[in-house]
């Protein structure tokens, strides 16, 4: 009998789904959103549904009564959704469940429950896993805030119940900021989430970010896949990432590892699965939260464990036993992820939109390139500025820091300013080279001019003077204009001298 | 030595580029070398075939050029994706505009004077010849010794006074250049 997958997503993450979906047999099908219409994506599909969704005001991605409409329509057996819209949306989840559509996920329970990070923290209570101090559930007043503040000692961090993103997130350095504190966030939790629960935790300076990879089956079988690490982030959004981590020793790997399984049978968690921790400054960690869904870096974990983790994912939905047992997992080399980003990072990474004009990844066998444009492609605001990944694959860490900045000078994308000279500014700042980076690093080290160098200013001046030379010339003589072929100083100058 | 004579003298090769930040790059564009950037000639090579940017090649790295906007003078180049922008100017263009400003154009004059009496031996220079700073221009006998002399300033050569075989005095007036410096 015919599979037939609807991948509720778009851009790279959607063909990197239908690479390994159609392998295991799966005809795969695809939304086609008005507000991208001509996306990259949909060549890769076997089937697309048009969405109609020109005149919504949110995207097809992110309307569950409609994707269930459609997919009924097109006798739709799986849904994936990818990471992001509905990904980590119980009821969308319970929705495909209700009309008889296989979600490739964990099941809508999982999803509400780990979404809830006090439910999460509960479980991870109740697993043994190392807990940032704070308030022990939901925060009904400034009152109780202060008296769990004072406990725990300043600076707090106040966090919105639903949160993600930094939203409904503030920073109490000292008690008379509280109160003020504690308003505006619980205003921006009501207006982002519908649901103005806030708890307190104990803020921690100098973070990294540790996630730990895990495939669970509904049989119980839980393994780790190792660590990323994710501590380059802006504004909460990942930038860098990479595997394993160099702050972890294989005594804690092992450790922190073992703690991640254990919390996801005490959950009785099945599909794939991070569960993030935070590392402190003096090599503590604690439990984060629980991500339920495929995450953007996922291909960093799979090139050192030769693991593809959608096959996985795919499998486990459809009942399948986990064949791989933890002892078989073999941390193999170095793996780094650069998230391409159409964002101007001389501005303050502002969002940049336009016309692509033309696009070129180097390849090889250990440079993976996950795209969602191509030449031609139209950037624009309706959805995230991730364009593409860039994951490399080496020996150990410097070779792959290496490979990466290679990779990343050969890269070449015009009609658009990305994160690119950013990163290379990255890779090559001791701090990243050492590994001594916390989820502080951008905002400590950022500034506009972070990317000016010397050298590519004398090329942009001697660039500006060649066109200059080219314009005046035009003008002055009449002359057909050049083309780039003939682009030559020493012709041009010949012509400049009649 | 490459340098010396470099600039061949052709002012209409020489173009002027002032970045955002106000730093100022004296570009010579020559018929059979190397670029010169503030006196230097730079190893940089160009690589043909590139699709809607500039492509060059310095010191082993590539640099990928691409006009993102020109209005007037004015060039906003990215250079790797890092823009950077800048005014260009001719040298007419540039001196015409010192002179226009009053506190600059003081500075623009120059003079070369007769340090020693002597007799004029040789002119290297023409009216209009660019000059390199230090660069002799004339070579002048006096007691059986020829002396090469120069000018401390980088600029286009405005008038010559004298002639070759021409006896001057001590302070005669012997070259006069605008300096493009600042």
């Amino acid at each position: 009998m015919e599979k037939r997958l609807l991948i509720a997503n778009r851009g790279e993450i959607a063909i990197r789904i239908i690479r390994t979906a159609k392998k295991l047999g799966f005809t795969c099908i695809v939304f086609q959103s008005d507000k991208d219409t001509d996306a990259y994506y949909l060549k890769f599909a076997d089937e697309i549904i048009t969405a109609n969704d020109a005149h919504n005001e949110t995207s097809i991605f992110l309307n569950i009564p409609k994707i269930i409409e459609l997919a009924q329509e097109h006798q739709i057996g799986y849904i994936h959704p990818g990471y992001g819209f509905l990904s980590e949306n119980p009821d969308f989840a319970q929705a495909c469940i209700d009309h008889q559509m296989v979600f490739i996920g964990p099941s809508p329970e999982l999803i509400r429950n780990m979404g809830l990070k006090t439910i999460a923290k509960e479980f991870a209570q109740k697993a043994g896993l190392p807990l940032i101090q704070g308030s022990e559930g939901v925060v009904n007043s400034i009152e109780q805030a202060q008296i769990i503040a004072e406990k725990i000692g300043y600076p707090i961090l106040l966090k919105a119940s639903a949160g993600g993103g930094g939203r409904g997130m503030r920073i109490v350095e000292k008690p008379e900021a509280l109160e003020r504190n504690f308003n505006s966030a619980q205003k921006e939790a009501i207006t982002a989430f519908g649901n103005g629960d806030l708890f307190i935790e104990k803020y921690i300076s100098q973070p990294k970010h540790i996630e730990f990879q895990i495939l669970g089956d509904k049989y119980g079988n839980i393994i780790h896949l190792g660590e990323r690490e994710c501590s380059l982030q802006r504004k909460h959004q990942k930038m860098i990432e990479e595997a394993p981590s160099p702050a972890l020793t294989p005594e804690k790997r092992e450790k922190m590892g073992q703690l991640a399984v254990q919390f996801a049978k005490t959950i009785g968690y099945y599909s794939a699965g991070t569960i993030e921790f935070l590392l402190d400054g003096n090599g503590d960690y604690y439990f984060m939260e629980m991500n339920t869904r495929i995450q953007v870096e996922h291909p960093i974990t799979e090139l050192i464990t030769g693991i593809d983790l959608i096959e996985w994912q795919l499998k486990i939905a459809m009942d399948e036993p986990l064949t791989i047992k933890q002892e078989d997992i073999k941390l193999n080399g170095w793996a780094i992820e650069c998230r391409v980003n159409a964002e101007d990072a001389q501005n303050r990474f502002a969002p940049e939109s336009g016309f692509i004009e033309s696009v070129y990844f180097p390849t090889s066998d250990t440079i993976r390139i996950e795209t969602g444009i191509e030449q031609g492609s139209v950037v624009n605001t309706n959805f995230d500025s991730m364009l593409a990944k860039i994951i490399v694959h080496d020996t150990d860490r410097a070779l792959a820091i290496e490979k990466m900045l290679k990779a990343l000078n050969y890269t070449q994308i015009i009609g658009i300013k990305t994160t690119i000279p950013f990163y290379k500014k990255v890779l090559q700042h001791n701090d990243f080279i050492l590994g001594n980076y916390t989820t502080k690093w951008i905002e400590e080290n950022y500034k506009p001019d972070i990317l000016y160098d010397d050298e590519e200013e004398i090329i942009g001046a001697l660039t500006a003077s060649i066109v200059y030379a080219l314009d005046y010339l035009k003008l002055a003589s009449n002359t057909p204009s050049y083309t780039n072929d003939d682009l030559s100083i020493w012709v041009l100058n010949k012509r400049i001298n009649k | 030595m490459a340098t010396q004579y470099i600039y061949k003298r052709d002012a209409t090769r020489l173009f002027i580029a002032i970045s955002e930040t106000g730093k100022k790059f004296n570009i010579y564009l020559p018929v059979e070398s190397n670029p010169i950037i503030n006196n230097v000639e730079l190893p940089i090579t160009i690589i043909n075939g590139c699709i809607s940017s500039y492509c060059f090649k310095w010191n082993n790295k590539r640099y990928t050029c691409i006009v993102k906007s020109k209005e007037q003078n004015k060039y906003t180049i990215l250079v790797n994706g890092v823009e950077y922008k800048f005014s260009i100017e001719s040298i007419s263009s540039y001196l015409r505009r010192k002179l226009l400003s009053t506190e600059e154009s003081a500075k623009i004059q120059n003079v070369l004077r007769a340090p020693i009496p002597g007799k004029v031996i040789d002119i290297y220079v023409s009216e209009g010849d660019l000059i390199n700073a230090n660069e002799p221009v004339i070579n002048i006998e006096s007691m059986k010794m020829q002396n090469e002399y120069a000018l401390p300033v980088n600029g286009i050569v405005r008038k010559i006074y004298v002639q070759r075989g021409q006896s001057v005095m001590k302070d005669d007036v012997l070259i006069e250049i605008d300096s493009i410096d600042e």
